[in-house]
């Protein structure tokens, strides 16, 4: 049997999240708005405006270009693309053609061994192809025998991002897109939430025998809402390809579409010539100047990317591959781990074990932002080091995380105001323990008789009179001293 | 004499000596349109009728309400001692092309006969806000897309004053026939080809082309983007400067507006022109132009009055001090109109897309059996022939397999226009121009009907005024006499990038020095 492989590229549309649209001062997101009312004459194209562009927009797409390695031009031109569509308003797509703001670049995909065909992980390099800014178009419904048209998205910024052919399975198709919306979200460009349309994204499939280099033809994915329809659809079309070509038929060029409901492909229309778009320099904007010191300012603060602190942690902390990922998943949180162990000063994996156990279940419990909780990453490392050090035991340091994070007072404030404290005062806890074995007399004949686990009960008792401040080490050292 | 046969700031002065009011002026105007326009140019207007064609008609909707209000305003002003604007109480007319809050603005197309602009432009809302009295929206080519105005979908079109069986030139024609006929003093033009210059000349009047950058375009309704230029028509250079200084500047809706704040013309322009060096150019006094069946390149002399003209000019200017530079060459003047040829209809053919019957405009009403459908139907039937050849030759030189030898190639060209004049400008050249003096149309006004049809010969109309468009300088065109049919002969001055503040000192000492000529006592025709 022929060994067959997918040759995968995705077409992704992320759009930004600016305050306003990239040409004019409508507020940018309109999830919440009604039809058409958040619209102006620019961004409805009517006669006579001009567009002019949101310098906010340039500076999200730099910060992506850098994240993805891909050369920065110093001047990019803004072109038309036309065609006539009733949610175009004005005929033409504003976008950048072949002078755009990245050039090339790549990203280094960690493909775990789950997503692996042989269960081994390995590192895929995804390269880009074309990166560049662009207006969105509105919105086309169909009533009926009625077209509606919402304008709200008109002018709504993207970037629009293309990959290189070089996915070889709808594993790593997700995986990018997980890796891609991760890095959005880390560098703060986009939500990129595939479910709002802030990302979006359409897969070109085709196949060849395994060991070939040829590009085949291919089909185009569209209307793909989620990850795991991205994967599902770009699975169905390979299988389907890989049946059709066993079958001696020829692969067309086709556009499909992922269709939610019945998760099936439905074919749109033959794509037999390629439309001619008949760009040109948009004479109504000047080119993009990114002079050095702009561009510097923009990419001052740039963060370390999540796959490189993900390796970093492993190294610096020691940390297993499990509390990488999941401490890199999203860049406060990873912050907030940082900052942790910096203030904590001790083992980076107990600083990660509280967090990723209790701590993140307070985050998303109560949707807390890492980076504004009152549970500051000081207030975890005192809590650390109050553990540490002897002053409280564990689960009164547990219990203070929710203290804290309500009060908004240090834990050494909430300790001390409600005595939380260990007592280590042998008489006192001396006093209590003769008490516990003067109320227990059939306990401690058993124990005199052989029975010795019952220290645990005893010890039990004794932190019970105590409301657990006392230090139970001590308790069971003085009850073993008071039985022998 | 009549108030509205005085210049703009004639009629400002007045105002500010309280000797007359903002809406006795906007009265005296209404009277003068009623008296020389005939009926606005309208949809399906019928056939000529003989009164027709002794009219003007450079209006297509008269703003009168507009323009009383804001009188009445300015009056309160005054009465007030508050300062009512440099151009307070100056009627003026705005080419339907500029789209005004609340009035049909219908680029003379039927396309948008409907539309209603929901916004100002911004060179419009400056000169209200100047105090000057917005009175109408006058007549054009369709879509500015013409130099005699005979394409307007909204006849009549425009007559020349001066000769009403003659054009007024265009596409500005409604603009210069208006200010001609002392319908206003003052009126807002367009020009990406010639548009304020050449009906300029050919109606006696000033027109100017700002820098592309000078004033903003933003509610100007694009014919060709990267050449459209807003600028002023008036009876005279010092009304004229008033007019760009009030209009230009940086506008935060135009990305191609300059950010160089707008110079005070009015200061320096009766300075004088003592050591300014004018440039001729042979180039200038002919015109080249490809035989329709051949396409091999004619070369035609000026005709000689017009040359003649020229050359008078340049001796008054240098008995004023100026040094006249002969023999400047500029040699890719002759490349101007096929450049332009490409370009513009490559820009117009991508600006007129918006126009499909989806969002406003004519939409068809015939029965369609899909989008695709209503898009044609719509756009057949609401666009003239003009813009229906532009947008047919700009999707064919634009198209993939042709860009890089047509669009392209007129881009290159463009840029070697442009060399030319950095060259004579450049302080450190040989040259070192203020400006170059040449025609500003290769002939006067022609007859109605008498080039309307043939596309090439009417665009050579454009071929001495296109350059400057290309190379985005000033221009400014000057009544220079009449010829020997009593028709007013323009002459234009080019200069470098800004430097319209030059433009106006020649152009006001040249029109201080010929005051008394006695073809500068002859009226237009229908004032007579």
């Amino acid at each position: 049997m022929t060994e067959y492989e997918a040759v995968i590229g995705l077409e992704t549309h992320i759009q930004l999240n600016t305050k306003t649209k990239v040409f004019c001062s409508c507020k940018a997101d309109s999830w919440f708005d009604d039809p058409n009312t958040n619209i102006c004459p620019v961004c409805c194209g009517l006669p006579g405006v001009l567009p002019v562009l949101n310098k906010a927009v340039v500076e999200k797409a730099t910060l992506l270009a850098n994240a993805m390695h891909s050369e920065i031009r110093p001047i990019s031109y803004f072109d038309r693309k036309n065609y006539f569509y009733p949610d175009l308003p004005k005929g033409y797509q504003i976008s950048q053609f072949d002078q755009s703001i990245g050039k090339g670049g790549y990203l280094d995909l960690p493909v775990p061994a789950n997503a692996s065909p042989d269960k081994q992980a390995y590192i895929r390099r995804v390269g880009i192809w074309k990166m560049h800014i662009e207006e969105d178009a509105g919105k086309t419904k169909t009533a009926g025998n009625r077209r509606l048209i919402d304008f709200n998205r008109c002018g709504v910024p993207l970037v629009e991002m293309v990959t290189a052919p070089d996915l070889r399975t709808a594993d790593e198709a997700a995986q990018y897109l997980t890796r891609l919306r991760q890095l959005l979200r880390w560098i703060g460009i986009s939500e990129a939430d595939m479910e709002k349309g802030h990302l979006r994204c359409d897969a070109n499939v085709s196949i060849r025998k395994k060991g070939e280099t040829v590009l085949n033809p291919k089909t185009e994915i569209k209307n793909v809402n989620s990850i795991d329809a991205v994967r599902e659809a770009i699975l169905k079309e390979v299988e389907r390809q890989i049946r059709e070509t066993e079958a001696g038929n020829r692969i067309e060029a086709w556009t499909l579409e992922w269709d939610e409901d019945t998760n099936t492909l439905k074919k749109m229309r033959s794509k037999e010539t390629e439309a001619d778009y008949r760009y040109f320099r948009e004479p109504d904007l000047l080119p993009i100047r990114l002079e050095d010191e702009w561009k510097q300012a923009i990419l001052a603060d740039f963060p370390e990317l999540p796959l490189e602190r993900r390796t970093r942690f492993i190294e610096q902390y020691g940390l297993p591959e499990y509390d990488a990922e999941i401490l890199t998943s999203e860049r406060r949180l990873s912050d907030y781990y940082e900052t942790t162990v910096t203030a904590y000063g001790g083992d980076p994996k107990k600083v990660s074990n509280w967090l990723m156990n209790e701590v993140l279940r307070m985050i998303n419990d109560q949707s807390l932002n890492p980076a504004e909780m009152a549970l500051t990453p000081t207030a975890l490392a005192s809590i650390l080091k109050l553990v540490d050090a002897g002053t409280i035991n564990i689960n009164t340091g547990k219990s203070l995380l929710q203290k804290v994070q309500q009060s908004g007072k240090s834990p050494e404030t909430i300790v001390a105001e409600e005595g939380l404290g260990l007592v280590s005062d042998d008489s006192a806890i001396r006093a209590v323990c003769e008490e516990v074995l003067a109320e227990s007399p059939n306990e401690v004949a058993a124990y005199k008789g052989g029975k010795v686990t019952l220290i645990g009960w005893f010890v039990g008792g004794v932190m019970k009179k105590m409301r657990g401040k006392a230090d139970a080490a001590k308790a069971k050292q003085i009850l073993e001293e008071l039985l022998r | 004499m009549e108030l509205c046969d005085l210049s703009a700031l004639e009629l400002t002065l007045l105002l500010r000596q309280k000797k007359t009011s903002a809406v006795e002026i906007l009265e005296s105007t209404l009277e003068r349109i009623g008296g020389v326009d005939g009926r606005s140019g309208a949809l399906d207007a019928g056939a000529l009728t003989e009164e027709d064609k002794q009219k003007v008609h450079a209006f297509i909707t008269l703003t009168d309400d507009r323009a009383l209000a804001q009188a009445q305003k300015v009056d309160q002003q005054i009465s007030k001692g508050e300062d009512p604007g440099l151009l307070a109480g100056v009627p003026f007319s705005v080419k339907d092309i500029f789209c005004v809050n609340g009035t049909p603005s219908t680029a003379a197309s039927r396309i948008l006969a409907n539309f209603k602009a929901p916004y100002t432009a911004t060179a419009v809302a400056r000169l209200e806000a100047a105090g000057a009295l917005m009175i109408g929206k006058v007549n054009l080519d369709e879509f500015t897309h013409g130099s005699s105005n005979e394409s307007s979908a909204f006849q009549p079109s425009p007559r020349n004053p001066w000769d009403t069986s003659r054009v007024p030139g265009g596409s500005s024609g409604g603009s210069a026939a208006s200010v001609a006929a002392g319908e206003v003093p003052l009126s807002l033009g367009t020009d990406t080809a010639g548009s304020i210059r050449q009906p300029a000349a050919f109606c006696g009047v000033v027109g100017v082309k700002p820098t592309y950058g000078r004033v903003s375009r933003y509610g100007l309704i694009a014919f060709a983007s990267s050449l459209d230029c807003p600028g002023p028509v008036a009876r005279t250079v010092t009304d004229a400067a008033a007019m760009l200084q009030v209009i230009s500047g940086a506008d935060e809706h135009d990305a191609t507006s300059a950010p160089t704040p707008a110079p005070d013309y009015l200061s320096t322009i009766e300075n004088g022109v003592k050591g300014m060096r004018i440039g001729l150019s042979p180039d200038y006094f002919k015109i080249t132009y490809p035989d329709p069946n051949t396409g091999e390149l004619l070369i035609q002399p000026l005709p000689a009055e017009i040359e003649k003209s020229v050359r008078q000019a340049a001796e008054k200017l240098a008995a004023l001090g100026t040094e006249i530079i002969e023999d400047v060459p500029m040699p890719n003047t002759r490349f101007g109109i096929p450049a332009y040829f490409v370009i513009s209809r490559v820009e117009t053919a991508s600006n007129l897309h918006r126009f499909d019957g989806v969002k406003y405009g004519l939409r068809t009403t015939a029965p369609v059996a899909d989008l695709t459908q209503m898009y044609r139907q719509s756009r057949k039937e609401g666009f003239g022939l003009q813009p229906k050849l532009r947008i047919l030759m700009g999707m064919y030189v634009s198209a993939a397999q042709y860009s890089e030898e047509y669009y392209k190639r007129a881009l290159r060209v463009r840029t070697l226009i442009r060399r030319d004049f950095e060259t004579i400008y450049d302080p450190n050249g040989k040259y070192r121009l203020d400006a170059l003096l040449t025609p500003t149309t290769p002939t006067t006004a022609f007859a109605m009907e008498a080039v309307y049809g043939n596309s090439v010969l009417m665009q050579y109309a454009d071929q001495l005024t296109v350059s400057s468009n290309h190379a985005g300088i000033p221009g400014i065109s000057l009544p220079a006499g009449l010829d020997e049919n009593g028709l007013p002969i323009g002459i234009q001055l080019l200069g470098a990038d800004f430097c319209e503040d030059k433009l106006f000192r020649i152009g006001r000492a040249y029109e201080h020095a010929t005051e008394n000529a006695d073809w500068r006592q002859v009226k237009p025709q229908v004032l007579r």
